[in-house]
Order: structure tokens, then sequence, then C-alpha cells
């Protein structure tokens, strides 16, 4: 992948170019589908032509696609072109003008990494964003929360929430267009509220909570019809289902004990949660009725936060687990019972959610009396921190 | 100044009813005990605001909405504590609550929220299922003495409101408790 080339000598093209192969090149190596070709051997061949590429010289370094882009400036208006070629044919597989607004010419290269994306089996996650509870407008004596989402790389962190109470555990709704979550800020009392980011507007208590009843952890159905949670207006805390507007209401769950943190599986058919119905909290799975309970994780005495991979491609289930006195995300397959480790040694991590595409992993870890938000590729490899910005940084969901 | 006598002589029959009367132990549905089940004669103010569990209410916040701060430490009714990862009462919490409970009923028109919360070493979900178990736990108990269920609720903040953001024993200890925020 060459470097971006302005289409005239200009500082400020030049610039916006440099920051669009920044990003196109991070954008591409985080999707972890592709080799680059290490920009040192760029000097071993001639110049590239745009126009009119020499194949033979990119295969002679072993090049077998090649990203060609050119930028132009008109006004506060960019404009690039991108042209993938394969290499052995001398094909075109994508030719592609985007223009917009100058000032952020990351979201251009954003868009291109989800368009090559679009060629291969996975939807790029380029253009994502990622949901967290934050205290960083807070003090420590306020201890409020508030709600926060950042593109899938850190960057343009934007606060959501501004009511000065606690709000925590964002879920996106899986259209992208809002965010459930629970609030503290209406009587003091824990409610499912639903932000709808882009339009403004904000409902409380979604799940029709009854006066002094709490309602937490919702999660959405892949439909985004329904929203499944806890709630104690049946006394303790139990499994519900409703749709979006608190109707419909289905009671899922039924034991003395604790039962919370639900998630729908891909198809929407499943449910997981959990319960320490035997004493220690344990990852178990139902159908969306209720029925067919069964117990997932065995090994351990704490296990909590299922996140269902949502990509149908793979079958397993995130969750935090207690490994050695610490707590570490982990993922268990459902087909194998198989369990692998993703983070290590990071201090404590938990509360895993998946990209949308299920190939990676985003989590919350305390280093050093500091949460910060995680990443990792769903095999374990590439455990970075997100630098989203200052204070604790938890409860992170990744929306489409 | 008169508002403020008032209220001191109610507490100190809440003090005196607490030693008095043993905690009823049957759980019902509540609304057995009130303001009106104490005593009539009026102890001398001062046996007040002494003893750890009950402080006096300072009057000049009687008429605003909270009187003790939401998930703060403060307030007439002291925190109850908990063991790690459990939420049963110990005998402390119990004897706790049976005064808790006097006071409650000797302060007819408050509303108390019985908040849960955890130390920091767990995750944040079944924290608050915890913080949710440990509430309920006082709840209970508060229910079982005769306090009416319309006069509580409970709330869990999980791990997200500690009183002590220290990493120790003592901090994790602190943070493992049971607050009672006081309104009207």
């Amino acid at each position: 992948m060459p470097d971006c080339l302005p289409r005239r000598e200009d500082q400020a093209i030049r610039d916006a170019c440099r920051t669009f192969t920044q990003v196109l090149r991070s954008d591409l190596k985080f999707e972890g589908l592709f080799q680059f070709v290490p920009e040192s051997l760029f000097a071993a061949i001639p110049l590239l032509n745009p126009d009119n590429p020499n194949f033979e010289d990119w295969k002679s370094i072993g090049t077998k696609v090649l990203v060609v882009t050119r930028a132009d400036l008109a006004g506060n208006d960019l404009s690039v072109e991108a042209r993938v070629h394969f290499v052995d044919s001398g094909q075109a597989m994508l030719t592609k003008r985007y223009s917009g607004r100058a000032d952020n010419p990351r979201s251009f290269a954003h868009q291109l990494s989800d368009d090559i994306m679009a060629l291969t089996q996975y939807r790029g996650v380029a253009r994502t964003r990622i949901a967290f509870a934050s205290d960083r407008d807070s003090t420590k004596e306020k201890r409020t929360k508030e709600l926060y989402i950042v593109d899938y790389d850190g960057f343009n962190p934007r606060r959501v929430t501004v009511n000065n109470s606690l709000n925590i555990l964002p879920a996106w709704r899986p259209d992208g267009q809002a965010l459930a979550y629970v609030s503290y800020r209406q009587d003091r009392s824990p409610l499912i509220f639903l932000a709808e980011i882009f339009a403004g507007r904000s409902r409380a208590n979604i799940s029709g909570e009854p006066s002094g009843s709490q309602a937490f952890a919702p999660a959405w159905s892949p439909d985004g019809k329904r929203v499944v949670f806890a709630s104690t207006r049946a006394g303790n805390m139990e499994i519900f289902s409703a749709n979006a507007d608190g109707t419909q209401v289905r009671r899922l769950t039924n034991s003395a004990a604790s039962d919370t943190a639900p998630c729908f599986s891909p198809t929407g058919q499943e449910i997981a949660f959990t319960s320490n119905r035997t004493g220690t909290p344990q990852v178990y799975l139902m159908d969306d009725e209720g029925l067919n309970l069964r117990r997932l994780t065995t090994v351990g005495n704490y296990n909590d936060a299922p996140a269902w991979n949502p990509s149908k491609q793979y079958s397993e289930i995130a969750f935090t687990a207690r490994i050695e006195g610490g707590f570490e995300v982990a993922v268990i397959d459902l087909a194998t019972r198989q369990v692998r480790q993703i983070t290590e040694g990071r201090g404590s991590c938990e509360y895993p959610a998946w990209a949308p595409n299920g190939r990676h992993l985003v989590f919350s870890c305390n280093r050093g009396g500091i949460w910060q938000i995680g990443v990792a590729a769903r095999d374990g490899r590439e455990v970075n921190s997100l630098a989203t910005g200052p204070g604790n940084n938890v409860q992170p969901d990744w929306g489409p | 100044m008169k508002k403020s006598f008032a209220l001191l002589v109610i507490l100190a029959l809440a003090a005196c009813g607490g030693t008095k009367r043993p905690p009823v132990v049957a759980t019902s549905a509540g609304g057995a005990s009130g303001s009106g089940s104490h005593g009539t004669t009026a102890p001398p103010p001062e046996v007040v605001s002494e003893g750890p569990d009950i402080r006096a209410v300072d009057g000049s916040g009687l008429g605003q909405e909270a009187l003790s701060d939401e998930s703060g430490e403060g307030g007439p009714l002291a925190d109850i504590h908990f063991d790690y990862d459990q939420s049963s009462l110990t005998d402390e919490a119990r004897a706790t609550l049976e005064r808790h409970a006097t006071w409650i009923g000797a302060h007819a028109g408050l509303r108390i929220s019985v908040e849960g919360h955890c130390d920091d070493r767990g995750t944040v979900e079944y924290n608050l299922a915890l913080g949710e178990q440990r509430a309920r736990s006082a709840y209970d108990y508060l229910v079982s003495l005769g306090v009416p269920r319309d006069r509580l609720n409970t709330v869990s903040y999980g791990k997200e409101r500690p009183v002590d953001f220290g990493v120790s024993e003592a901090a994790w200890a602190r943070n493992r408790r049971a607050h009672f925020a006081v309104s009207r």
C-alpha cells in the first residue's frame, strides 16, 4: 500500500494525504486479514505511476493487492480517488472516488477501509463506534459516570449523557442509532433509558418498571425489536425480555438467586446470562422463552458478563472469569466447551463485548488503579489499550 | 429552634424504644409498626445523639428533599457492613438494623432508600446483583422488624459508588455496605 499521492503540489493536500495513508494502513492492519509489503521494499522498484502501475514491479516485491490513492483539495472539499488492483491480473477490484469536507480525512480512510473489507467475507469495523461509561467529567466526591462514544480506534470522543448522575452499562441498538443504558437519574433508582444519540431524544424506563423496581443490564435482540434485561420487579433479580417500548414483557427466569447480565445469541433464539443459583456466579444458557436451561461455565468459581459472538460463523461466548485471583476476559467455544484466555498480565480485565463482525473484542482493564478500554483480536492476539481519553473508562459496547 | 427540639425528643424516644422493645421477628406485609406505637413520655433530650449508630439529624435539613446523601456514609442511620462476597447479615448488622427499625418507626413520613454497595474486587454486573442482595437482606430484616414496606425501597449501586477509593482490606470492608438514604 503506497502512500496517497497529492494531485497537486500543495501542503494542505500533502497533509491530508499523510493522515489518510496512516489511518488507512492502521485500519487495514487492525482487521488482521492482510499482510503488508514492507514500505522499505518500495525503494527497490521504480516510483509508482498511479495512472498506469507497472504490476511486474509490484509483483517482484511480493505484492498481491495494490491500493493506489490520490487526493485533491478544492476549497474545503477533499476528494480521494482509490483504486485497488489484483497485481497478478492487473484487474481493478475497486475504483471509487470519495469527496467531502476536508476537516476529517480520517473518515475518508475509514470509508475506503470498509470498502476494501467488503471485498472479503467480513464486514469492516473502520466506521464503527464504541460506547462506554467514564468518570472523566466527575470528581471523587460526585462519583458520577456519563456515557461517551468514540470511533473504534479511540478517536473523536463525544459525550452522550449530561445529567450528573450515574449512567452505566450502555448497549447499542443494532441499528447504531440509539443506546439503551442504566441511569440512576430518576428517583435515584436504576432504570433503563434509551438515548437516540443522533436525534438527541431520550426515553426513560423503557422496560416499564413499576415504582420501586430496578432494572439493569439491557441487551438487544439482533433485530433490535426486543430488549432483555434484569429486573427486581418480582422481588429478587430475574431476567425479563420486552419490546423496546416496554410492552409484551416476558419473564424468563425464576430462581431465588440473582439472575443478570443477559444477552441474545446471533439468531435471537437463545439467551446467555449470569446466575449465582449454585452459590457462585456462573454463565447459563436458555432459549428466548426461558426454557431449555443449562449451565455453560463449569471451570472456576466466578464467571460473569457473557457476550455472544454476533457472527454466526463463530459459535462462542466471551465472558469474564476469575483466574488465579484476578479477572480475565475469556472465550468459550460452544461446540467443544474449550475455553481460551484472551487477556493476561494486564491487571484485572472484564466486561467483554464483540465487534459487529465478531473478529475483535473490547473490554475494560484496571491497571495501576486506572480503568482503560482494551481491544483484542478474537484469537487473543494483538491485545492493545485504546486511548479513549482521561478518567476511568469502563463497560464498553461495540456498535455497528 | 422549636422544630429541632421536637426532633430531639423524637430521637430520644427512638433510642429508648430500641432498648426496651425486642425485635419483632415475624415476617408480615408490614404496616404494623408506626410512629404512634411508642410511649408518650418524653425523656430528657440529652440522651440523644449518643452512640455510633444514631446521630442527631440536622433540623435545618428537614424541609429538604434528602436528609442524608445518596450513597455516602453520613445520615441518621449508620451503614451496615458485609463479609466479602456475602449478602447475609452479621450479628452486628442485625443489631444496627434493630436500632434503625426503631428510629424509622419513630419518624413517620420519612422514606428510606436501602442502598447495597460492594467493594471493587468483582465484576460490574455481578456486583450489581450482589449489591441488590445486600440491600434486600437489610430491607427484609427491617420489614421483619415491622417497618412498613411502603417506606422502604432498595437500590443497588454495585461497585459504582465506593466511599473509600483505597486498595486495602480496610477500604474494601468499608465499601461492602448497605447505606440508608433518608428522604421525605
